[in-house]
């Protein structure tokens, strides 16, 4: 199984089959969640299953705590409380300033939200107030309306920086491979559509504007694939900001394969009926967390022009690393 | 430092290890051996630039540096493609401008490896690998550029083998080869791509005639190659009679797939050279460009392990040549972004370095099979949609 062949990864089968029309908390019991992410730095085929995982919940829009758990990882050993079982993941609002979202159905125990500056603020589940985010598609989100400046418990800032950027590797790794999934699933519904649509007289996957469309957007998805293959191959050790790299990029080119999609689609695929919008939904909503591609990619571009080529391996490892 | 040893058997076996030979070639490099002094510096011509790069090639072979990742049956020292990865991106980092008619290395030499009469090919490559006898290729012709099977230079068959009558063009770094690997018709021409065999061709013989093409980017690497009757020996066939269609697909999968690799080191290094010229302005395109950058890198670094384990690449090395297209463009809007000069100072080596290479990312999506080519190709073989 390569990126070369046609052959599926069986670890992305599993996780679909056992997601596919079922309940996402179960499907991460049946698939013994709980024991794999302990395993995450140490096995390889553990760490596969669990960004297939992700994967795999975008391809059939499930609903799950499952990024909230991962990124609450680097939370384990906090001691005191209740035990930390979810990370908050963050997004930029232009009108209300950081949010803080927990994503998926609520879960006991204390949610981690890592504030810059400020250290990590613990909430405990069963007193937080929540806004639901209620979007066709989208992966369940809550907005933190509890006031996170007073929290009962928290870690320092001291503390909290060494946790911080294998938070949001982490987060950006899920994150990236969830919006892979999403776009995936509203590029098949494009293919299999243009190959019955007609037109002419004829299916409109004969028409070579329509096939080219329907091309570059694989090339699109190939892309996110290859780099979120790489970042699950070098993990722990990631070369420097490629999950920012990585998730910039699942942003830029998922987007643009549902566009491209929905061109294919028609005007149908606009509609509240077809299932387009719920998949477009999922890869805009993932975007936002954790840095847009847009804000990622400007930040990329900052730091690689202030390093004045400082940073060569910015976005990949020397092909030495792959020997094995 | 002019002189150069081959290494020792022990010094081999230790550079086996592709991280091994990274670390000791990067620290041979910063020697700054007389070849890679030369191959460093602003290249004014085409000529200037093959001349350089032969000479680094002549260093590589005789340190021994270039042989790593090649059997020993063709003068090379064992290893795989991730030593030859290695040694092109350490070349870049260290300033190499790129690989001139040694491209070819990487698109045509695994096939010749694969595909060809190990007799021939064992007794020609330690030439090629020490930078005397280079390659091209010869697959388009005039009436025949995106449509291969079309092709219409003929091989028919001779005392000796056969005599290949035609014309080829595009064919890059032809006029410093002395061998062509010749695409040419054996069967009739509605055989379309069932009839074609693959010959490796003497430059030097007579009949065979080059023109060099002298481009809008102010070089002149391109040729039209007209055969007039020349004889090429039996034993000069590449795979089987009649069997050419196989070799082609197998120099187009390392032409569109691994080699993106070897040619985004060089992307890569003309970011990091751009970077004093960087304003905030062009954020926006530096931005695009470390992200196609980023994609092909991660791309490409996988068709080379899917090639390290012997897989061929088939129809998705097009993601690879796309990819690549798409970054050696979003890269020069940016270095033409930050960097005007390029479009009107002809007084400046560096400006007109950069120009030729901002120019010649406009025609990346045309050579080695167009974008549209590529395109059709995964919607056909990879998408498999109806027509």
């Amino acid at each position: 199984m390569s990126l070369f062949d046609d052959l599926e990864d069986p670890l992305l089968e599993t996780a679909q089959m056992t997601l596919r029309g079922r309940d996402g908390q179960q499907a991460l019991g049946d698939l013994g969640w709980s024991e794999l992410l302990p395993m995450l730095d140490i096995d390889p085929e553990a760490r596969r299953a669990v960004f297939a995982f992700f994967r795999a919940q975008g391809r059939e829009l499930s609903v799950s705590n499952a990024l909230g758990q991962l990124m609450a990882l680097p939370y384990r050993d906090v001691s005191g409380g209740s035990g930390v079982t979810v990370s908050a993941a963050e997004r930029r609002s232009p009108r209300r300033g950081v949010q803080y979202l927990v994503v998926g159905p609520p879960a006991p125990g204390q949610i981690a939200v890592d504030r810059p500056g400020l250290g990590v603020s613990l909430l405990d589940a069963e007193t937080t107030a929540f806004r639901t985010v209620d979007l066709p598609g989208g992966p369940a989100l809550r907005e933190i309306e509890t006031d996170i400046d007073a929290p009962e418990t928290w870690i320092p800032e001291s503390e909290a920086l060494a946790r911080r950027s294998r938070r949001l590797q982490l987060g950006r790794l899920a994150a990236a491979h969830e919006i892979l999934g999403a776009s995936e699933a509203a590029f098949s519904v494009a293919v299999q559509h243009a190959g019955l649509r007609e037109q002419f007289g004829r299916p409109i996957a004969g028409f070579q504007a329509v096939r080219h469309l329907l091309a570059a957007a694989q090339v699109d998805l190939a892309a996110i694939e290859a780099l979120a293959t790489q970042a699950v191959d070098t993990y722990p050790e990631l070369p420097p900001l490629h999950d920012a790299v990585l998730k910039a990029v699942a942003g830029r080119n998922g987007r643009r394969a549902c566009e491209r999609s929905l061109q294919v689609l028609g005007a149908m695929g606009f509609t509240s009926e077809h299932s387009h919008h719920q998949h477009h939904n999922r890869v805009l909503t993932l975007d936002t967390l954790l840095g847009t591609s847009i804000e990622l990619a400007h930040r990329l571009a900052e730091a690689q022009r202030a390093s004045k080529g400082a940073l060569p391996d910015l976005s990949l490892p020397a092909a030495a690393d792959f020997a094995g | 430092m002019s002189m150069s040893f081959a290494p020792t058997r022990a010094e081999r076996a230790e550079h086996l290890d592709v991280p091994a030979y990274t670390s000791a070639l990067d620290t041979w490099l910063s020697a700054r051996p007389d070849g890679l002094v030369g191959a460093t510096s602003p290249l004014a011509n085409t000529d200037s630039y093959m001349a350089a790069t032969r000479s680094l090639m002549h260093d590589l072979y005789s340190s021994g540096w270039s042989r790593y990742g090649w059997p020993e049956e063709v003068g090379g020292f064992g290893g795989s493609i991730l030593h030859r990865a290695a040694m092109w991106e350490l070349l870049a980092r260290h300033g190499v401008r790129g690989m001139a008619a040694f491209e070819h290395l990487e698109v045509l030499g695994p096939t010749l490896l694969a595909l060809g009469p190990s007799e021939f090919v064992s007794e020609v490559f330690p030439r090629f690998l020490d930078g005397t006898q280079t390659w091209a290729q010869g697959f388009s012709e005039p009436d025949s550029g995106s449509d291969l099977g079309g092709l219409r230079t003929r091989a028919v068959p001779s005392a000796g083998g056969y005599t290949l009558t035609g014309r080829k063009i595009w064919t890059s770094w032809a006029r410093f080869a002395r061998w062509c690997l010749v695409l040419a018709r054996t069967g009739p021409t509605e055989s379309r791509h069932r009839g074609i065999t693959a010959l490796m061709v003497d430059m030097t013989a007579p009949g065979v005639d080059v023109r060099s093409i002298s481009q809008s980017n102010g070089h002149d690497e391109l040729a039209e190659v007209t055969f007039d009757a020349v004889e090429v020996p039996g034993g000069r066939i590449l795979g089987d009679a009649d069997g050419g269609w196989k070799v082609a697909m197998h120099v187009l999968g390392h032409e569109r797939g691994t080699f993106a690799w070897f040619r985004q080191c060089f992307l890569q290094q003309t970011l990091l050279d751009s970077l004093p010229w960087s304003e905030p302005a062009a954020d926006g395109l530096l931005s695009e460009a470390i992200l196609d950058l980023a994609s092909v890198r991660a791309m490409s670094l996988a068709a080379l392990r899917a090639e390290h384990h012997g897989a061929l690449l088939g129809p998705r090395a097009a993601f690879t040549k796309l990819l690549l297209c798409d970054a050696e463009k979003s890269l020069y809007d940016w270095v033409l972004g930050t960097d005007p000069d390029l479009a009107v100072d002809p007084f400046d080596g560096a400006a007109l370095e950069r120009r030729a290479g901002y120019l010649f990312s406009r025609i990346v999506t045309v050579y080695g099979g167009s974008q549209q080519m590529q395109l059709d190709t995964i919607a056909k073989q990879v998408l498999k949609l109806p027509t």
